[in-house]
């Protein structure tokens, strides 16, 4: 799953929140999160990371400041608002009904 | 919360917009700093330095995609977009400057008159009255099958007043004017009115000092209190602090000031002894009610109300009608009238009301026209620009963004001309209010403002769009390979473009028809009105007005005494033709008219009542204001208050009472039990004279001698026929006055003939502004039919050049072009003429003498319509014959 178009649409969005929400990340971070969290099965791509975090930004949900990095250098850290939090638990809502939903209809019985 | 998240937004897009140069640089560095970091895992992973960043690039993918990317996420694309779209207009623009002159000018031209005209709609229908809710004020009128709208008896009044349901406030008010005298100066005349109690109340408005009257002071002999305007206050009083309780002599009697009315309050305007809204009022005194409460004949006072919230004025009407019907079974003078109840607002704009519509109509179809006009020449341009447009199509711009490129065009070019307009719109407004007639309501209300402007911005933007579209549709579905070959080529445009051109010329010569139409029958209209026999002689004549006070001239002798004076002495005057007094003047409104006479030997048909305007006149008053004498005899100097009592009754009368008889010698009567004496015998009949120049026709009239009055005609008009310069003769009426009785005012000096034209003056003011829309729109349609002309000759110069070398004659090519600008110009005049009677009931109203479907103008606009689209299309048939076969030839 490397490209972002196989991701269902607004899930990275629901990723990106959901990693920065203990911590401010800057993009490469938040992308070797992701990587390392969901065991190298997810690989956001810079493609889709970097857009996505400007819309983000844009919507008021993440705020972007300039911060020194762990190597030493100048990397911009997103930071969750207020307003993003409140929309991580929403979509985190809606990705579970979205979920469990999926799930029960592949569970469902087969009939012959 | 919310409201931080949306303060994030914002000011995200402002920095999107206005430090781009900065988001990209970060962005840049952003991007960068992954591809470092990556390069160093890489590097840890085993790689030489060379391969990692060659692998982090890769893996990276486009980097200018994803700038680009990020940049559509800002969303502010578009607006961007927007600023280069424009630019690239005004490059285009700049290109071709008298293409974009004559748009903009056409849209400045009609956006401007129209912004104009709205204005006048805005202030003068859009705009509430300046009482407290306004919509509550009723007016109350009487009805019956005679009149359409009379004033109420104020007896009557009193009734209503107490038994209605409907109103929270019932008032009544009549025009009495006072003169002021001992403040000072010369004694003035001041317009005054006579009021019930509860008359500002109903106005909604309060004395800035003191009070409005109470009940008691309605009571015979306690009315000699006075509330006065502000004016009044400060121009005749010194705006005295002390001014309540101060005694004032009006007409010789001491009154009390009770109350000062604040500055501006305006008059509600009336119908009796007119005073249009908001003229100025400078006293109000108590109507007193004295005499005989069961005399319901007399009708001269003003009913107004103010509704109680939440009662429509139907229902209003409903209840005053039942009061009406009781009032009827208990006094003979009641029956036969019905209550004709109107709003304040439509009582007062109602007369403009429907001319203004149609103006605004009329103004509205010229910005029609322009947009038409404009859509057609930008169709021009766009055929010929297809190649460019192909191109870029080719280069892959898509339509959405080509329609856009092009809308920005009509959009810049719409936004010129409303900003212009606007301008115009300045200028416009001051140009028709100086041209409104006197006595057009609400004037001083009429301004350009901010909606004003927002609705001209929205107008132009809204025009942008509707001339731009259509183009830009058309423009966008060039086949970038058809484009590209046939503007190698330079031929002509697609077919469906010429079309889509034609149509648009045919429709604008339709909608200029409509207005021609329009304009032509005004016009008829206005001249039939010119040539109007008005019954009277209006040129040299000068008229006064005195008003002789009740307490110096209290008997009828007192005052025929005085004005046979005046007279005798005016008539030695020099340069006097003619001198007569009487109580009216031709085309100045009806004041009194009287029901219920009886005529000798005839009764009248069943619930009617014989009716005729009453006046008394002086001997030589008939041809002082150059009334004809059809037969008899006018009075004379023996017709005094010891002969027989006489009449002059006008033609209208004669005829309506005495069918088939002649009139003089017959009698009528004004007394249910009449003595011989109380007889008056008609001696004469003179011509016809109606209330108004528009008037159906003359009402019935009569006239008692001044010697004869049989009541008390206080206020009359002095009225000077002179053999030249009638204003030479002002000082000479004022000092004659001034010897016979120092104590008063000589009022409204004014010259007949000037009285006359102001009748003139709302159907002139709509003449003008429908020929200056007509003119323009006729001019619009002629550049149209010239535009599409000239393209197409330009197109055709190759077929033409051909048929010269085939042996085709000048001729020939003239007639060719000529055919088809005139055959378009006959769909569209007769498309045009066709609407032109479908909605010709719209003007019927307005006209005088004239049918909106008069065929003389129908054909008349018609020919202009053809001969102008011949002109029009005369410049490109010379050049058509200029077609060179050499050219042509060589061209194959």
């Amino acid at each position: 799953m490397s490209k972002p178009s196989d991701l269902i649409q607004g899930t990275l969005d629901l990723l990106i929140l959901k990693t920065i929400a203990l911590e401010p990340m800057h993009g490469w971070a938040i992308a070797k999160r992701i990587q390392q969290l969901s065991k190298e099965v997810l690989q956001v791509t810079q493609g889709a990371l970097y857009p996505a975090l400007h819309r983000l930004e844009q919507q008021g949900w993440v705020r972007g400041a300039w911060g020194e990095s762990e190597s030493g250098r100048e990397a911009k850290f997103y930071t969750l608002t207020k307003a993003g939090r409140s929309q991580l638990d929403k979509e985190l809502e809606q990705w579970r009904r979205l979920s469990s939903a999926v799930v029960l209809v592949i569970n469902a019985p087969q009939e012959v | 919360m919310k409201t931080g998240r949306w303060w994030d937004v914002l000011r995200m897009r402002f920095r999107s917009l206005a430090q781009r140069q900065r988001v990209e640089t970060e962005l840049d560095k952003e991007l960068r700093y992954h591809v470092e970091r990556q390069t160093e895992e890489n590097i840890a992973a085993g790689m030489n330095a060379r391969e990692a960043r060659e692998a982090a690039s890769r893996m990276f993918g486009g980097v200018s995609q994803i700038v680009a990317e990020c940049r559509d996420m800002r969303q502010t694309q578009y607006l961007e977009n927007l600023v280069q779209d424009l630019r690239y207009a005004v490059r285009m623009l700049s290109k071709s400057p008298a293409f974009a002159v004559v748009i903009v000018l056409t849209l400045a031209l009609s956006i401007g008159a129209n912004s104009a005209l709205f204005s006048v709609v805005d202030g003068v229908l859009l705009k509430p009255l300046p009482y407290p809710q306004a919509e509550r004020i009723a007016r109350v009128f009487y009805r019956s099958t005679s009149y359409a709208k009379f004033p109420v008896n104020p007896w009557d009044f009193l009734d209503f007043r107490a038994r209605n349901r409907s109103f929270e406030n019932f008032a009544m008010y009549t025009h009495a004017d006072v003169q002021l005298s001992g403040s000072g100066s010369d004694p003035v005349k001041l317009s005054a009115f006579r009021i019930s109690s509860g008359y500002f109340r109903v106005l909604g408005v309060q004395p800035a000092r003191g009070r409005e009257f109470d009940f008691s002071e309605e009571r015979p002999g306690n009315g000699n209190v006075v509330i006065l305007s502000d004016r009044v206050w400060r121009n005749q009083f010194g705006a005295a602090s002390d001014i309540l309780g101060r005694k004032v002599v009006l007409d010789s009697q001491p009154y009390t000031v009770v109350g000062l009315m604040p500055a501006g309050v305006d008059h509600p305007g009336n119908s009796y002894n007119s005073v249009a809204y908001g003229d100025t009022v400078d006293a109000w005194t108590p109507f007193t009610f004295d005499g005989n409460p069961n005399n319901r004949g007399s009708h001269y006072v003003e009913g107004i109300g103010r509704l109680k919230p939440g009662v429509a004025s139907e229902q209003a009407a409903a209840d005053f009608n039942g009061i009406m019907t009781e009032l009827a079974s208990q006094n003979e003078g009641d029956k036969g009238w019905t209550i004709y109840m109107v709003p304040l607002f439509q009582e007062i704009v109602g007369p403009v009301h429907k001319m203004l519509l149609v103006l605004l109509g009329a103004v509205g179809l010229v910005l029609l026209i322009a947009c038409v006009n404009a859509a057609n020449l930008l169709l021009a341009r766009a055929a010929a620009r297809q190649k460019e447009i192909a191109v870029r199509a080719a280069l892959g711009a898509g339509r959405g963004r080509l329609v856009r490129q092009m809308l920005a065009e009509s959009l810049l070019i719409a936004l010129l001309g409303g900003a212009l307009g606007a301008l115009l719109a300045i200028v416009g407004v001051r140009v028709l209010v100086s041209f409104l007639p006197p006595g057009f309501p609400r004037t001083d209300a009429i301004h350009v403002h901010g909606f004003v402007f927002a609705v001209t911005a929205l107008v132009a933007v809204a025009t942008g769009i509707l001339f731009g579209l259509v183009p830009a549709v058309q423009a966008s579905q060039t086949d970038p390979q058809q484009g590209l070959h046939e503007g190698g080529r330079g031929s002509s445009g697609s077919g469906r473009q010429t079309r889509l051109r034609a149509v648009l010329v045919v429709g604008e010569v339709a909608l200029a028809c409509l207005l021609l139409v329009g304009a032509g029958v005004i016009l008829r209209s206005f001249v039939n009105l010119l040539r109007l026999d008005p019954g009277f002689q209006p040129e040299h004549v000068l008229t006064a007005e005195i008003a002789l006070p009740n307490a110096n001239y209290k008997t009828t002798d007192n005052i025929a005494s005085f004005y046979q004076r005046l007279l005798a002495k005016l008539n030695t005057l020099p340069g006097v033709h003619a001198v007569g007094a009487g109580t009216d003047l031709p085309w100045t409104g009806y004041d009194e008219n009287m029901g219920g006479f009886t005529i000798e030997g005839k009764n009248p048909p069943p619930h009617e009542e014989f009716h005729a305007r009453y006046h008394t006149a002086s001997p030589d008053y008939f041809q002082a204001v150059g009334i004809p004498l059809v037969h008899g005899r006018v009075f004379n100097e023996g017709d005094t208050k010891d002969t027989p009592r006489v009449l002059v009754i006008n033609n209208v009368m004669a005829r309506r009472y005495w069918p088939g008889e002649d009139a003089v010698g017959k009698r009528i009567t004004f007394d249910d039990k009449p003595k011989e004496s109380d007889w008056f015998r008609v001696v004469g009949v003179v011509g016809d004279v109606k209330d108004t120049p528009e008037s159906k026709g003359a009402e019935p009239a009569f006239w008692w001698p001044v010697l004869q009055q049989p009541f008390p005609f206080a206020n009359m008009t002095i009225v000077l026929r002179a053999n030249s310069a009638p204003l030479l003769l002002t000082e000479a009426l004022r000092s004659n006055v001034r010897d016979l009785d120092p104590s008063l005012a000589v009022a409204h000096v004014r010259l007949l003939d000037r009285i006359a034209e102001e009748q003139f003056s709302t159907p002139r003011f709509a003449l003008f502004l429908i020929g200056l829309f007509a003119a323009l729109a006729l001019l619009l349609a002629a550049i149209g039919i010239y535009g599409v002309i000239s393209y197409s000759v330009s197109q055709r110069m190759h077929e033409f050049g051909m048929r010269v070398a085939l042996g085709a004659s000048s001729w020939n090519l003239v007639k060719m072009v000529m055919k088809q600008g005139v055959l378009l110009t006959v769909i569209g005049v007769a498309i045009g003429l066709g609407c032109a009677l479908a909605f010709a009931g719209v003007l019927d109203s307005l006209l005088y003498g004239v049918s909106a479907r008069d065929p003389l103008t129908l054909i008349g606009v018609g020919a202009m319509a053809i001969g102008t689209a011949t002109l029009a299309s005369l410049p490109s048939a010379r050049r058509a014959t200029g077609a060179d076969p050499m050219t042509s030839l060589r061209a194959e």
